[in-house]
């Protein structure tokens, strides 16, 4: 009872105290990913703090659920996630250790946006895990689509001004300008992709599905054989004979893959060009907003001296 | 008409969409199981010892979670072992209990859990790094750790880094350290948890551990652990290479305990492990542990050394391939042991959260 009163019965206190200040202060948002950070950023700006916990550089399925995540978790008022199991293998532990009723799935301050911009491939029929690591609804990198990207950032506008109604105005006025400037830019991006004729592209997992829907380039072969499951040399035999049947002249490596395997292919097919681009803000140095995120890629689609 | 009324309910009401319903509430579900293969010059050739030479199912655990209510979430770990002494299995509960999703800065639980005592003893057998537990908590705590009956309270500390304060009363129902033949005798543990982000590639955790409650003997045991553990995994290029250091040590005192044959003290024990565990490859591991039981101990309780290498392939997330070599000096034993071991893990059903 001794060890109660001297080590729990502060603790408790000063947390509560804690709470109480920090409602006073601007909204505490926190995102799964930095793609998520960087739309919020521009919904809320001034009106809200905004942290992401993956970094750009990493492969958000696994992201490993360090305890530091967990304390960030702990103070946030509202926790953006893409949802679609994106984050399955380590979001359900940062919840839990973070402590926080705010943010658990159901209340306001939790919020998942893949399911609000119709997910592409959504497998039909049975599935089972020997189709790798799929998805059962549907591809979770929604955020590679500027269009979406315009959806998402309503969606968070409409969530954010529910959390802080004084200031829902302002959120939805920064969300239709997102959306406007995506919207503008994507129909210039497509005619700088439209004027270089790529029409199909490989890539190696797929994570730049959304992108590719967006600018019709096909992507009828993946450097992995199944998600999640590395290049075999059988597979990517297969993979070297359809870039040759398609005449596909672009590979596209995600950066927090190894481009290792594409060296292989240019041994066989010299002048396939490849390109390892950034899929998430902050992936690369100058990646620091979701506009250059889209310009990289289309950069990488479209230059011919990007090799 | 009133009769028909149900009926007529009943078939308004799309039954696609009522079974997907009702399925929405079905707990996660998910099982694990592990193969093992053993040949060792100090492992038993008894099929009734638990482990033995040959193969052998080495555990399987079956795995419920759900939500209760809105205030409260459950989980039922029951894992499939052989008993020593008999070639059938018997089910364990490792893990039946519920736990706050409502409170802040707690969770509080009741019911059978592992105890915080270190970072090792909350591990499954599924999540061990190695194929066997380290030796001194074999010898102390017993095969299947310290997992008793209890309440647990895990507080976080408001603090610049990761701080959490576990704070559990158990029953004392362990087969060798806490053992009271009084059911109403409970004890009581502290577990205190650091972790610090050292860069955005690098974190130190420190963990201090103390127990105490009463044992076979009605006179008091109490464990004390100390666990400090590394983990590199570089934000580019993290999918390829990673390296985990981890240190254990655990030192119990026993009050009462003899050598039942000279009635020489047993009382104070003690011993440590470190393990390295290096990821050279997207699904390749290699790790090396040290151990060594008998800081302090009793002159009637050699101290033994041990070394280990294990290479691990992990296919996918949900299977994995190691094969595991143990070295064991132990004194006044003339003739070092040498173990092989190669394990499967296999798991089913819903994707895991995996803990850090």
């Amino acid at each position: 009872m001794r060890l109660l009163n001297s080590i729990l019965i502060p603790v408790i206190l000063s947390t509560f105290n804690l709470s109480a200040v920090s409602a006073l202060a601007e909204l505490n948002v926190v995102t799964t990913t930095t793609d998520l950070r960087a739309i919020t950023n521009e919904v809320g700006q001034k009106f809200i703090n905004v942290n992401s916990i993956a970094k750009g550089t990493q492969d958000p399925h696994f992201i490993e659920a360090k305890p530091s995540y967990m304390t960030k978790v702990s103070k946030a008022d509202l926790l953006i996630a893409i949802g679609l199991d994106l984050e399955v293998g380590w979001l359900p532990s940062l919840i839990r250790g973070a402590r926080n009723p705010k943010i658990n799935q159901g209340q306001k301050g939790y919020l998942e946006v893949g399911t609000f911009v119709k997910p592409l491939e959504i497998p039909i029929g049975r599935i089972s895990r020997a189709d790798g690591d799929v998805h059962p609804f549907g591809n979770p990198h929604v955020t590679l689509d500027p269009i979406r990207t315009g959806e998402i950032a309503l969606k968070i506008a409409e969530r954010l001004g529910e959390l802080d109604s004084a200031n829902t105005a302002e959120y939805q006025k920064n969300a239709l300008a997102l959306q406007l400037r995506m919207q503008k830019k994507t129909k210039e991006w497509q005619q700088r992709i439209q004027a270089a004729g790529i029409k199909k592209a490989v890539t190696y997992h797929r994570t730049l599905t959304y992108f590719l829907d967006r600018f019709q380039i096909e992507n009828p072969v993946i450097l992995e054989p199944k998600p999640g499951i590395p290049p075999t040399s059988a597979h990517i035999l297969k993979v070297i004979d359809t870039i040759k049947k398609d005449q596909i002249s672009l590979i596209l490596v995600e950066n927090y893959f190894a481009p290792t395997v594409t060296e292989k292919i240019k041994q066989t097919i010299p002048s396939i060009r490849s390109a390892t681009v950034p899929v998430a803000v902050d992936g690369a140095e100058g990646i620091a907003t979701i506009d250059d995120l889209y310009e990289n890629l289309v950069k990488g689609i479209v230059d011919q001296n990007n090799n | 008409m009133t009769k028909l009324l149900p009926i007529l309910i009943f078939c308004a009401f799309p039954l696609g969409a009522l079974a997907q319903n009702t399925k929405a509430f079905n707990p996660d579900i998910s099982a694990n199981f592990l193969g093992l293969f053993l040949s060792g010059t100090d492992i038993s050739n008894d099929r009734l010892d638990v482990p033995h030479n040959g193969f052998s199912l080495q555990e399987a655990e079956i795995q419920f979670t759900a939500d209760v209510d809105p205030y409260t979430k459950a989980k039922v770990l029951l894992a499939v072992g052989q008993e020593a002494g008999d070639p059938g299995f018997v089910i364990e509960p490792e893990d039946v209990f519920i736990e706050t999703i409502s409170l802040p800065h707690m969770i509080l639980k009741a019911g059978k859990f592992k105890l915080a005592l270190g970072r090792h003893n909350e591990l499954h057998a599924h999540a061990f790094p190695f194929v066997d537990a380290p030796l001194i908590h074999q010898t102390l705590l017993g095969d299947e750790g310290i997992n008793e009956s209890g309440v647990s309270a895990a507080i976080l500390i408001p603090a610049k880094w990761y701080s959490e304060i576990v704070l559990q009363a158990f029953s004392l129902s362990n087969e060798t350290i806490f053992n009271s033949p009084k059911s109403r005798h409970s004890g009581g543990l502290v577990h205190i948890k650091n972790l610090w982000d050292l860069s955005s590639d690098l974190t130190l955790e420190l963990g201090l551990s103390a127990a105490e409650g009463r044992n076979q003997l009605d006179r008091n045991s109490s464990i004390f652990g100390i666990d400090l553990t590394s983990k590199w995994r570089p934000e580019k290029g993290g999918k390829y290479h990673a390296l985990i250091w981890s240190t254990e040590y655990l030192q119990a005192n026993r009050r009462g305990f003899t050598e039942p044959t000279t009635a020489e003290t047993t009382e104070k024990l003690g011993g440590v492990a470190t393990w390295i565990q290096y990821q050279f490859a997207e699904r390749w591991w290699l790790q090396l542990r040290y151990e060594y039981v008998g800081l302090p101990h009793p002159d009637v309780i050699p101290f033994q050394n041990k070394q280990s290498i294990l290479l691990g392939f992990l296919p996918s997330e949900f299977s994995g391939f190691r094969m595991q070599y143990n070295r064991i000096n132990t004194q006044g034993k003339n003739n070092v042991d040498h173990v092989v071991a190669l394990q499967y893990n296999i798991s089913i059903g819903v994707h895991p959260a995996h803990t850090y």
